[in-house]
C-alpha cells in the first residue's frame, strides 16, 4: 500500500512539476518587481542558531555581500536567528513571508519539519535558498555540499595513512540528523571493505571542538592505543585530546575545515609524532553562493532551476597535510589555504573564500561582515552550477540515492581492502 | 519565594480572590492580549485567516505540553520526561502509515498509549519508590530519547495527508488547534471541580495536611504523571502533523520552555497553585513572543536580551497586580 | 513550597534533634555509598575494555569531572535554598567568552582581569539573587530569562564568532603535571575541600541550610534571609564564570554553546548526590559523588560498542538504578534491620 501511494504521488508530483517548470520558464525571464518602498529587494538571512565559528562566518559573508555594489543599493537584508527549535524558525519564515520577502537565505534547522512552510511561500512567490544544509521540499534550492562525499571520501584517506588496519574511532555530528547519517553512512561504506580496519568507539560530539575535546579523551581512557580517528566537525578537539593524553605519540585524524586543524596538519613536529590527514567537509562559502545565485535568478539574469532541479552542488573542499599553505595577506591568494597562528581562533573554518564564485570576500568579511574596500559583485560563472545527486531524506522525498553515491571522488585507495 | 508560609487552613476552604485570580489565568490572559495587540499594530496582516490558524497551530505543542506539565508541578512535583515522551512519540507516529481518518485515530490512541505509559512508569518510581521527581524523570527522558533514536535514526517518515492538512486546517471557520485548546481548557474547569482536580490542588498545597484528611497522596501523584503523559502524547502527535514528519530530536526544545510556559502562567513551582488554563495561556504568549520581536525588528544578536525582559516583566506585572488587589482588601 | 515534615514541627525539641542526627548519619551513608558506585563501576568497566579499572581511568574520570563539580558546587547551594540555577550554561559561556576576549593570547594582566571576570559573573548572580528574593520572581523564570540575556550579550559581544585566545598560563596549567598528577586535579580537590568546609561546616553553609529548611524561621533568628539566597545566587553564578574559564583554557579557545553540556548534569548531581529539590539538605561531598558518578557513566557508555539509540537507555537506566539503590529509605531500613539483628 505505501509503495503504490509512492508511485502515484510520484506520477502526479514529476507532472506537477513539469507544469511549473514550463510556466516558470514562460515568464522566468521576466524580472520580478522588487518589493520595498524604495525599490530595494526585500531578502531575509535566516539563521537557525548562532554561536558557532562556522555559523557566524557563513552570515557574515552574505552581510558583506548585501554591502558590496551593486547590491548595497539594491539589497534590503534583514538578519533574523531563530535559535535552535523549528517551530520558532517556522514562525519566522510565516512572518517573512508576510511580510512580502523577495527570497530568504537560510540554514534550515530541520530537513523535513520547514517543509510545508517552504511550500506555502513559494506559491507567495518568495524564493527559498537553503545553505549547508537542506530541506526535502523541492521548490527550494539547496545549496550544499552534503552530496559531495566528504564521509568516503576521507575515509578512505584514513584507510590509506593507516596501510588498511588499526584501531579508529568515529567522531560523529549530532545523533539523529540526517547530515551526520549521510557522512557517517560514506564511511561506513568503506572501512566495512577493510576487515582490519576495527572501530573502536564510536561517539557524538556535536560538530564542536571542546566537546569533541571530551568524547576523545573519554574514548582514549578505553582505548589508548588507538591508532586513527575519522571525525567530523570539531577535529581540532580531537588533536587536543591526543596531545593532553600522550604528548609524544600522535595518529592520523581527518576532519574538516578548522584553521587550527589544517596548521596541525602542517607542523612538522606534530608530522614527526605521527599527524597525518586530510581536511575536508563544509564550506561556510556555501552561503554566499547561494545567495549570490539567489540575486541573478531574482535580477532575471540567469533562469530559475525546474522544481525537482533545485539541488545544487558546492565542491567538496580538499586539502591534505601537504598541501597546506600559510596566506600572507587577508584573502586567498596564490592557492593559500590557511592562516598563521593567533590571526584568527583555532575554530575559525577555513573554507571562506572562493576565487571563482566569490571573488569579493576577505577576511573581515568573514569575522565582521564587512565588505571588500573597491569589490563589486562579480557575476558567477555560466556553469557555477552543478547538479547535486538525489540523496533520501536530504534533498528530496520519495526519491532514491543513485546506485554509485559512495563512488571516491577526491582519493584513490592506496590499500587493497 | 512568597509563598512559603502555609496556613493550615488554606486548602480546604476555598481561597478569597488572591486564589481565584491565581487559578483564574485572567493575568496572564492579559499579558497574553496586550502582546496580541501590539502584534497586530505593527503587523496588520496578522488578522488574516492563515496567520492566526498558522500562530495557532504553531503555539498549540507547546501549548499542551505546557497544559500537562502543570498537572505534575500543582502536586508539587517537576517532569523533565516531557521532552523524551515528546521525541519518542513524534517519531513512533511518522514510522507508522496508518491513513485517513480511522488511521489517524489509530494513530492518536498509539500514542496516547505510549504517553500515558511512560507517565505511568514515572508515577510508579516517584509516588510509589519515593524518589524525587526531577531525577527519576530526566532518567526516564533519557531512556526516551534513546528509545527515540532507535524508531528513527534521523529526521524523516511519514505523516499522512488527513493529519497533515485536515488536523492544521480549520472547523467551523476557527483553526481545529484552538478548538483542542479550547477543550483543554475546558477539561480543565471540569477537572478542577471533581475530587481528583481538589485532592491534586490540596497534595500541592500540603502533603501531610492533606494525607491527614484521607486523600491518597501516592494515587494523586501517581495520575498527575499519568494526565501529563497524556498531554505530551498529544502535543507530539500535532507536532506530528504540523510539521508532516518526526525527528528523533524533536522534543528537545520544549525541555525548557514548557516550564517557562507555566512559570509565566502563573503556576507555582512547589505545588498547590496555578492552573492549566493559565500555562495555555503562558504558552501561547511566549510563541506570541516569537512574532513580536520579529514584527518589532529587533537586531537579530539582542533578541535575547527582549525576550528575557518581557519574561521577567510579564512576571512582575502580575505579581504587581496580585500585591495591589492584596493590599486593596487589606483595611 | 511543600515543607519536609521536621520543619514543620516548630522550634527545635529533643526528639527533632534526635530525628535530625539519625538522618544525618544515613545521609552520610548514602554519600559513602555513592563512592562505593563509583568504584566498582570502574572495577567492573574492566569488562568493557582491558584499559579499563587502572588509573590512567581515574585520572580522565576526574579530570573531565572537575568542570561539571565546580559548577555543581553553586547549582548545589542555590538548591539548598530552594532555588533552580538555569542560567549557569549562559554564565560558563560569558566566562570563556570573556577570558578569551579579555586576555586575548597573554598572561598580561592574568592576575586582575580573572578576579574581574569572577566579580562581573557573581554580579549577575546578585541580579538573578534580586529578582528571586526581592521580586519574588519564580527561580526558574528569572535564572532562565538572565540566562537568555546573557547569552544574548555574549552573541552581540563577539558578533557570533568567539575571538581571542586563552592566556597560556591558564592553557599550561591545564595540562601540567603535579606529583605526577595533573594539575587540574589538585584545582579539583582544593576546591572540594574548600566547598565542603563552606557548605557543611562554616557558619554560611549552617546559615544556608537554615534558610533552606525555613525561610520565614531564619528570617526570625535574625539571619537576613534575603542576603543569604542573594549571595548563593552570586556564588553559583561565580563558579560557572570560573568553569567556562578553565573550559576555555582547557579548549585552547571559547564557544557560545560551551555552557549547555553542563545545565542538566549540573542538576542531576545534585540530585543523584542525595540534595533535596526542595532545599534544606544536602552535601557538597554527595554532590561530588553524583558528579563522579556521572562522568564514570559517561566514560564507560563512550567505550561500550553498541548504538546511540541503545547507549543512552542504558545511561537513563543506570541512573534511575542508581537513584533507587542511594534512596535514603534503603538505608534508614539497612539501619532500622540491624538494630532489629542486635537486639534479637
Amino acid at each position: 500500500m505505501g509503495l503504490r501511494r509512492t508511485a502515484w504521488r510520484r506520477k502526479w508530483g514529476v507532472s506537477l512539476a513539469a507544469l511549473l517548470g514550463t510556466a516558470l520558464l514562460a515568464g522566468g525571464m521576466q524580472p520580478a518587481e522588487a518589493k520595498t518602498k524604495d525599490g530595494k529587494w526585500r531578502i531575509y538571512l535566516s539563521l537557525s542558531y548562532s554561536g558557532n565559528s562556522w555559523q557566524s562566518e557563513a552570515a557574515n559573508i552574505v552581510k558583506a555581500l548585501a554591502k558590496t555594489p551593486p547590491f548595497d543599493k539594491t539589497v534590503e537584508l534583514t538578519e533574523v536567528i531563530s535559535g535552535t527549535d523549528p517551530q520558532a524558525q517556522i514562525s519566522d519564515y510565516e512572518s517573512m513571508i508576510a511580510n512580502g520577502a523577495d527570497g530568504i537565505v537560510s540554514f534550515p534547522i530541520s530537513s523535513t519539519a520547514l517543509n510545508r512552510t517552504v511550500h506555502r511561500g513559494c506559491q507567495q512567490g518568495t524564493l527559498f535558498f537553503m545553505y549547508d544544509a537542506t530541506v526535502t521540499e523541492p521548490c527550494a534550492y539547496n545549496i550544499s555540499y552534503i552530496t559531495s562525499g566528504f564521509g568516503e571520501n576521507s575515509a578512505q584517506a584514513l584507510v590509506n595513512a593507516l596501510g588498511g588496519k588499526g584501531k579508529i574511532f568515529l567522531s560523529r555530528g549530532v545523533p539523529g540528523n540526517s547530515v551526520d547519517e549521510r557522512h557517517t553512512s560514506g564511511a561506513m561504506h568503506v572501512f566495512k571493505q577493510y576487515p582490519g580496519i576495527e572501530i573502536a568507539a564510536e561517539y557524538y560530539s556535536y560538530w564542536d571542538d571542546r566537546t569533541t575535546q571530551q568524547e576523545t579523551a573519554k574514548a582514549l581512557a578505553a582505548h589508548p592505543d588507538v591508532d586513527g580517528i575519522w571525525a567530523q566537525a570539531g577535529e581540532f578537539g580531537a588533536i587536543q585530546a591526543l596531545m593532553q593524553a600522550n604528548p609524544d605519540r600522535l595518529v592520523p585524524v581527518t576532519g574538516e575545515n578548522s584553521n587550527g586543524f589544517r596548521l596541525a596538519l602542517a607542523n612538522p613536529d606534530y608530522q614527526a609524532k605521527g599527524l597525518a590527514g586530510v581536511s575536508a567537509g563544509s564550506p561556510p562559502a556555501q552561503s554566499g553562493f547561494a545567495f549570490k545565485l539567489m540575486m541573478e535568478i531574482l535580477e532575471g539574469k540567469r533562469e530559475p532551476l525546474a522544481e525537482g532541479e533545485r539541488n545544487i552542488q558546492y565542491p567538496l573542499p580538499w586539502v591534505p597535510a601537504d598541501k597546506v599553505q600559510l596566506c600572507k595577506g587577508d584573502t586567498f591568494e596564490d592557492g593559500c589555504n590557511t592562516f598563521p597562528e593567533g590571526k584568527v581562533p583555532s575554530s575559525f573554518v577555513t573554507e571562506v573564500f572562493n576565487p571563482e564564485l566569490l571573488p569579493e570576500l576577505s577576511l573581515a568579511s568573514a569575522l565582521d561582515g564587512k565588505p571588500t574596500a573597491d569589490a563589486t559583485i562579480q557575476p558567477l560563472p555560466a556553469d557555477a552550477v552543478e547538479k547535486a545527486p538525489d540523496a533520501p531524506g536530504i534533498n528530496c522525498r520519495q526519491c532514491e540515492a543513485p546506485e554509485d553515491i559512495y563512488s571516491l571522488t577526491k582519493v584513490e585507495p592506496t590499500v587493497k581492502p | 519565594m512568597s509563598d512559603t508560609g502555609i496556613s493550615s487552613s488554606s486548602f480546604a476552604a476555598r481561597g478569597p480572590s488572591l486564589r481565584a485570580l491565581a487559578e483564574s489565568a485572567l493575568l496572564i490572559a492579559t499579558i497574553y492580549l496586550i502582546m496580541g495587540a501590539i502584534y497586530v499594530s505593527v503587523q496588520p496582516s496578522a488578522l488574516s485567516a492563515y496567520s492566526i490558524e498558522s500562530l495557532f497551530n504553531n503555539s498549540l505543542p507547546l501549548m499542551l505540553a505546557a497544559a500537562g506539565a502543570t498537572f505534575v508541578i500543582l502536586q508539587g512535583g517537576f517532569d523533565l520526561s516531557v521532552a523524551g515522551v515528546i521525541s519518542l512519540v513524534n517519531v513512533v507516529v511518522a514510522v507508522t502509515p496508518l491513513e485517513g481518518p480511522l488511521g489517524a485515530l489509530g494513530l492518536l490512541a498509539i500514542a496516547l498509549l505510549i504517553g500515558m505509559g511512560v507517565g505511568a512508569v514515572n508515577g510508579l518510581i516517584v509516588a510509589g519508590l519515593k524518589i524525587q521527581a526531577i531525577a527519576a524523570t530526566l532518567a526516564t527522558m533519557i531512556v526516551c530519547q534513546g528509545a527515540a533514536l532507535l524508531v528513527l535514526g534521523a529526521p524523516g517518515g511519514y505523516v499522512s495527508d488527513f493529519m497533515a492538512y485536515e488536523l492544521t486546517g480549520s472547523v467551523l471557520g476557527v483553526p481545529l488547534a484552538l478548538w483542542i485548546a479550547l477543550a483543554g481548557v475546558a477539561l480543565w474547569s471540569v477537572y478542577r471541580r471533581t475530587d481528583a482536580g481538589r485532592n491534586l490542588l490540596a497534595v500541592g498545597q500540603d502533603r501531610k495536611a492533606a494525607a491527614l484528611s484521607g486523600i491518597d497522596v501516592a494515587r494523586t501523584e501517581f495520575f498527575s504523571f499519568v494526565w501529563a503523559g497524556a498531554y505530551y502524547a498529544l502535543a507530539a502527535y500535532m507536532l506530528a502533523a504540523q510539521t508532516s514528519t518526526g525527528s528523533p530530536n524533536a522534543g528537545e526544545p520544549f525541555l525548557l520552555l514548557t516550564f517557562a510556559a507555566v512559570a509565566l502562567g502563573g503556576t507555582a513551582f512547589g505545588g498547590g497553585r496555578g492552573s492549566v488554563t493559565a500555562s495555555l495561556f503562558g504558552a501561547a504568549t511566549l510563541m506570541l513572543m516569537q512574532k513580536v520581536m520579529f514584527a518589532l525588528g529587533v537586531s537579530s544578536f539582542y533578541t535575547g536580551v527582549i525576550q528575557g525582559l518581557i519574561m521577567i516583566l510579564a512576571v512582575l506585572f502580575a505579581a504587581g497586580v496580585q500585591l495591589a488587589i492584596r493590599s486593596g482588601k487589606r483595611p | 513550597m511543600t515543607q519536609s515534615s521536621e520543619t514543620m514541627d516548630g522550634p527545635a525539641t529533643t526528639p527533632q534533634d534526635t530525628r535530625r542526627a539519625q538522618r544525618l548519619s544515613s545521609t552520610s551513608v548514602a554519600v559513602i555509598a555513592i563512592y562505593g558506585l563509583v568504584v566498582a563501576m570502574i572495577l567492573l568497566s574492566r569488562a568493557v575494555s582491558p584499559a579499563f579499572g587502572g588509573l590512567s581511568q581515574v585520572e580522565t574520570i576526574f579530570y573531565l569531572a572537575a568542570f561539571l563539580v565546580f559548577c555543581a558546587f553553586g547549582q548545589g547551594l542555590v538548591i539548598l535554598v530552594r532555588g533552580l540555577d538555569l542560567s549557569i550554561a549562559s554564565l560558563i559561556t560569558l566566562g570563556g567568552v570573556l577570558s578569551t576576549a579579555l586576555m586575548a593570547g597573554s598572561n598580561d594582566g592574568l592576575f586582575y582581569i580573572l578576579p574581574a571576570i569572577l566579580l562581573a559573573c557573581a554580579l549577575i548572580g546578585v541580579v538573578s539573587g534580586i529578582g528571586v528574593t526581592f521580586f519574588a520572581i519564580p527561580p526558574f523564570i528569572m535564572t532562565m530569562a538572565v540566562g537568555i540575556i546573557v547569552y544574548s550579550l555574549c552573541l552581540g559581544f563577539t558578533q557570533g564568532t568567539p575571538r581571542g585566545f586563552p592566556s597560556p598560563l591558564l592553557r599550561d596549567l591545564m595540562q601540567a603535571r603535579l606529583l605526577a598528577i595533573p594539575a587540574p586535579i589538585w584545582l579539583l580537590l582544593a576546591f572540594v575541600a574548600v566547598g565542603t568546609v563552606l557548605q557543611g561546616y562554616s557558619a554560611f553553609g549552617r546559615k544556608l541550610n537554615a534558610v533552606g529548611n525555613n525561610p520565614e524561621a531564619a528570617y526570625v533568628a535574625g539571619l537576613s534571609a534575603r542576603t543569604l539566597t542573594i549571595s548563593a545566587y552570586a556564588v553559583s553564578a561565580a563558579c560557572a564564570g570560573l568553569t567556562g574559564i578553565l573550559l576555555a583554557a582547557y579548549a585552547n579557545g571559547a564557544t557560545l554553546r560551551m555552557g549547555d553540556d553542563y545545565l542538566l548534569p549540573s542538576i542531576a548531581a545534585v540530585v543523584v548526590g542525595g540534595s533535596s529539590i526542595l532545599g534544606g539538605r544536602g552535601s557538597f561531598l554527595g554532590t561530588v559523588g553524583g558528579a563522579l558518578l556521572l562522568t564514570t557513566l559517561a566514560t564507560i557508555l563512550s567505550a561500550l560498542g553498541i548504538g546511540q539509540g541503545w547507549k543512552t537507555i542504558l545511561e537513563g537506566l543506570v541512573i534511575l538504578v542508581a537513584l533507587i539503590v542511594l534512596r535514603e529509605q534503603v538505608f534508614d531500613a539497612l539501619q532500622a534491620g540491624l538494630r532489629g539483628l542486635k537486639k534479637g
